[in-house]
């Protein structure tokens, strides 16, 4: 026993376990590197072609993003002269730690919660809008027509989909009269999406446009500004920018397994008895179904336009979400939660 | 239709030549605005083409305008005015007034051709490089270098 | 709108400092090989400034340098997805300076070919305009299924893409076996395609969203500015150069020229789709009606020695004795009009009695709708901008030549 046994009981212990391992860092590459080749596999069926293959044959290619994976890693970083330097490394960086920061607040099983606090919500929510901000900088810090482009497009989105995202969110809370995932959870009888379907749809498609994934991914615009911020960035830092939109997606389907798809009920009883976080696993199936289902958007639709999103944030998803909030209220006076 | 069309260049004293696909108008560099702007009131509105073509042993340069219409009855023939301009000194008014996409037709000829469009507003590179120097390149005196199929070398 | 009005919109406008400098291309991901200077206030765009001539390659100048016939296979690489349609005008300018006419077998041949390749070609458009709002499905369909059709073109003249298939006089080759029924199934394949291609993006309410209203051309401007083709229908003009009944047999078949009122980008796109039904019609027709007898005017067919001319005819391809590549023009010019996929492509060949053509002008339709470029983006948001590009079906090497 002894240090071992210290250790064994750290990692195993949630503090560690959630941010770490599930749903946490390892999870989150696994999930990176397969739901990529996920969606270029259910592209390519939609499209009549392959897609990936020729790296490991038998599975289709399963470890092609692996092998993207390792190219960006040894590819050289160039950091151009005419950058602001501190802020171009920086920001990818700062960025994809504050996309992996929030797992720390998620909690994965029944009694099992990394850290427990009684906001764990609006801290997830709160931490994720930095990431826009460390975007601009991206873009501010490239020095560069296109990336100062899609740097305002970034701003522009953020006025779109933010205010939707918390009001939706927080129409749930109202519902369930607590702020913190795990509460709500418990509080799911009914899975949310019934009881309030107005702040599922809102909530839904204000994470895609979060997320930059199609029909929203207006700020990497690749037909008129290159790859919008991410336009001068090569190697390594060019695969974190890649990944930031797909781990910022993950968290969200998460949160919004946790919200409106009664989380990880039902919990097979056998795997929680061996250990608590194995508990977790409808809660992970249900939001990687989740992400399948945005990433296969990409077959149906192309790109809406700044100002068209703009539109649907504001004249549609805004209006949504304050009748979320109604009928939240309308739902707690007449007593069904 | 067709002899309406040369009575009706012939009235405005143009000498018109009806060759089947296209009816002719041979003009002085001087009457070419009136006759386009007499094109345009019958109803060739836009151009099908510019051209210049060289022609070294006379020592001028000849520029074609092709006057194309959409209109049902207008739109098997095509009005062709000639004007012949010194080789050594190109020089004609532009047209974009009268046929505004001669733009980029009166452009490329300048290009090409050497042909200056008095009054053309962007007499700049179009499909040459912009630092080119040398002579116009479809002017017959221009020689394209070829190389040859086999290899010369032993 | 008179036309200084039309003229002033043309132009380019330099920028003061607050106008925003964009460079797209030559190297990005959508601008193919050209480059446009925009200009931006704020989201909005001031002047396009096309930049073209990346891949100019001197079509002009090196026609004038070959033999006439070996220009053939030298100008149908200016559209190369569109082969036969960019030589057929080229190949009718020099048969009014030989005088000769093609069999009517050679006719409804080359009409049978020209469809083939304005379907590809129309694809190729749709599939561009399709990846233009990164729509990715409509583009690798349009590109997967523009195979059909090229297989279909090979198996009629023993190339995909460069065919060179008209000749003076008549064809190269004649129909090989089973190819009705081959462009049946194709027919019946496409028809079933296109209403894949209505359900998932002509009537997907996201493409509906970038497309319509955006880049509206009027009738008026469209006559004045000489738009050609697709463009030009999409505009409400009735005009078609097939409807001249110069080349092809396009006066014995029956089909509509379809045309749209809107003008604006959707139209465009709609209007491609349309005419690729119209095209398989024609396709219908040919194969029908199409009669048996020569595939090469018999002027030329005397040139042939007697005994390549019998294996001519019993093999249907035409394998020509060198002479044939020195046919001497006679003086005179001839001009020639047809329809591409992309619009109206005319030619001008002036000989002056050699072997050699003494000029050869060529304006091809992408040419003739680069103005398109300064007159309609102005005053759109700059995220307009590439739908306008697609639903144009710009092709920058037929522009450049």
């Amino acid at each position: 026993m002894g240090v071992v046994g210290m250790l064994i009981r750290i990692a195993l212990s949630p503090q560690f376990f959630g941010p770490i391992v599930f749903p946490g860092l390892l999870t989150v590459l696994v999930v990176l590197l397969s739901i990529i080749w996920v969606e270029r596999k259910i592209a390519a069926r939609v499209q009549m072609r392959v897609g990936p293959l020729y790296v490991l044959k038998p599975l289709g290619g399963a470890i092609q993003m692996l092998a993207d994976g390792l190219r960006f890693f040894f590819q050289e970083f160039i950091i151009p002269e005419s950058t602001d330097k501190l802020v171009f490394v920086a920001a990818p960086i700062v960025a994809m730690a504050f996309a992996i920061l929030p797992f720390a607040f998620i909690p994965v099983a029944p009694k099992f919660i990394p850290y427990s606090v009684p906001y764990s919500m609006p801290v997830f929510l709160g931490l994720n809008t930095v990431i826009p901000l460390t975007i601009l900088a991206m873009a501010w810090g490239s020095n560069n027509k296109f990336s100062i482009q899609g740097g305002i497009r970034e701003a522009y989105m953020t006025m779109a989909y933010e205010a939707v995202l918390f009001i939706a969110a927080y129409a749930m809370a109202l519902l369930y009269g607590t702020l913190d995932f795990a509460e709500m959870v418990d509080a799911q009888g009914i899975p949310g999406i019934i009881l309030n379907p107005f702040s599922a749809a809102a909530f839904f498609v204000a994470m895609i446009m979060s997320a930059g994934k199609l029909p929203f991914d207006i700020v990497e615009g690749e037909q008129e500004i290159v790859a919008g911020p991410f336009t001068e960035y090569s190697g390594i830092a060019f695969g974190l920018t890649m990944g930031i939109g797909y781990v910022q997606l993950y968290g969200f389907t998460l949160a919004f397994t946790l919200m409106y798809l009664s989380g990880w009920n039902p919990v097979p009883a056998q795997l929680y008895s061996i250990y608590p976080a194995l508990g977790g696993i409808m809660l992970f199936v249900k939001a990687y179904l989740l992400l399948m289902f945005i990433v296969f958007l990409r077959s149906v639709y192309g790109r809406y336009r700044l100002d068209q999103a703009l539109r649907i944030g504001w004249r549609k998803l805004f209006p949504l979400s304050i009748i979320a909030v109604f009928f939240s209220i309308l739902l707690r006076v007449i007593g069904i939660v | 239709m067709t002899l309406d069309l040369v009575a009706a260049l012939r009235e405005k004293g143009f000498e018109a030549e009806d060759r089947g696909d296209v009816v002719t108008v041979r003009l002085e560099p001087g009457k070419l605005e009136e006759a386009a702007r007499l094109a345009v009131e019958l109803g060739f509105d836009h151009l099908a083409s510019v051209e210049g073509v060289d022609w070294p042993q006379d020592g001028v340069i000849e520029v074609i305008y092709h006057a194309e219409s959409y209109e049902e009855e207008l739109r098997g023939k095509l009005l062709e005015l000639r004007v012949k301009v010194p080789r050594d000194d190109p020089r004609l008014p532009t047209l974009i007034e009268v046929w505004p996409n001669a733009l980029f037709l009166e452009r490329e000829t300048w290009d090409l051709m050497g042909v200056v469009f008095e009054g053309h507003p962007e007499l700049r590179r179009l499909l040459m490089p912009p630092d080119w120097e040398g002579p116009p390149p479809l002017r017959k005196d221009f020689k394209v270098k070829t190389e040859g199929v086999f290899v010369n070398v032993e | 709108m008179s036309s200084s009005v039309v003229t002033r919109r043309l132009l380019a406008k330099e920028g003061d400092e607050s106008v925003y400098e964009v460079f797209i291309g030559p190297q990005h991901p959508a601008s193919g090989h050209m480059r446009f200077i925009v200009r931006l206030q704020g989201d909005v765009i001031v002047s396009v400034d096309p930049d073209i001539g990346w891949v100019h390659r001197t079509m002009e100048k090196l026609a004038e340098t070959k033999e006439s016939i070996k220009a053939i296979p030298l100008l149908e690489r200016m559209t190369i997805i569109d082969s036969q349609n960019v030589t057929i005008g080229y190949v009718r300018a020099l048969e009014k300076l030989l005088g000769v006419e093609p069999p009517p077998r050679a006719k409804y041949l080359r009409t049978l070919l020209s469809e083939i390749n304005r379907i590809a070609s129309h694809l190729y458009g749709m599939g561009l305009a399709g990846i233009f709002v990164n729509h990715s499905t409509m583009f690798m369909w349009c590109f997967g299924d523009r195979e059909v059709w090229i297989q279909l073109a090979e198996d009629l003249t023993g190339a995909r893409l460069t065919h060179s298939y008209s000749v003076p006089g008549g064809v190269r080759r004649d129909l090989p076996q089973g190819f009705k029924e081959k462009a049946l199934k194709a027919i019946r394949y496409m028809e079933k395609r296109l209403e894949d291609y209505y359900r998932i993006f002509f009537n997907n309410p996201q493409v509906r969203a970038r497309y319509e209203g955006v880049g509206v051309l009027k009738k008026s401007d469209a006559k004045r500015l000489g738009i050609v083709g697709p463009n030009l229908r999409a505009s409400g003009v009735k005009y078609d150069a097939r409807l001249l009944g110069d080349y092809g047999v396009y006066d014995e078949l029956d089909f509509e020229v379809p045309t749209m009122e809107e003008g604006d980008a959707m139209a465009r796109l709609l209007l491609r789709g349309e005419e690729i039904k119209q095209s398989m019609n024609i396709i219908r027709q040919v194969l029908d009606k199409i009669p048996d007898g020569p595939i090469m005017a018999e002027k030329y067919m005397r040139l042939v020695p007697p005994k390549l001319r019998e294996q001519a005819l019993k093999e249907g391809r035409i394998k020509f004795p060198g002479i044939f590549a020195n046919l001497k023009l006679p003086k005179g010019e001839a001009v020639a009009r047809a329809e591409m996929g992309h619009g109206e492509i005319f030619y001008h060949v002036i000989s002056d009695g050699t072997k050699k053509p003494y000029r050869v002008r060529v304006v091809t339709p992408a040419f003739r709708n680069v103005i398109l470029f300064r007159f309609l983006p102005p005053g759109h948001r700059f995220m307009d901008f590439p739908p306008i590009y697609g639903s144009l079906d710009y092709f920058p090497p037929e522009a450049d030549r």
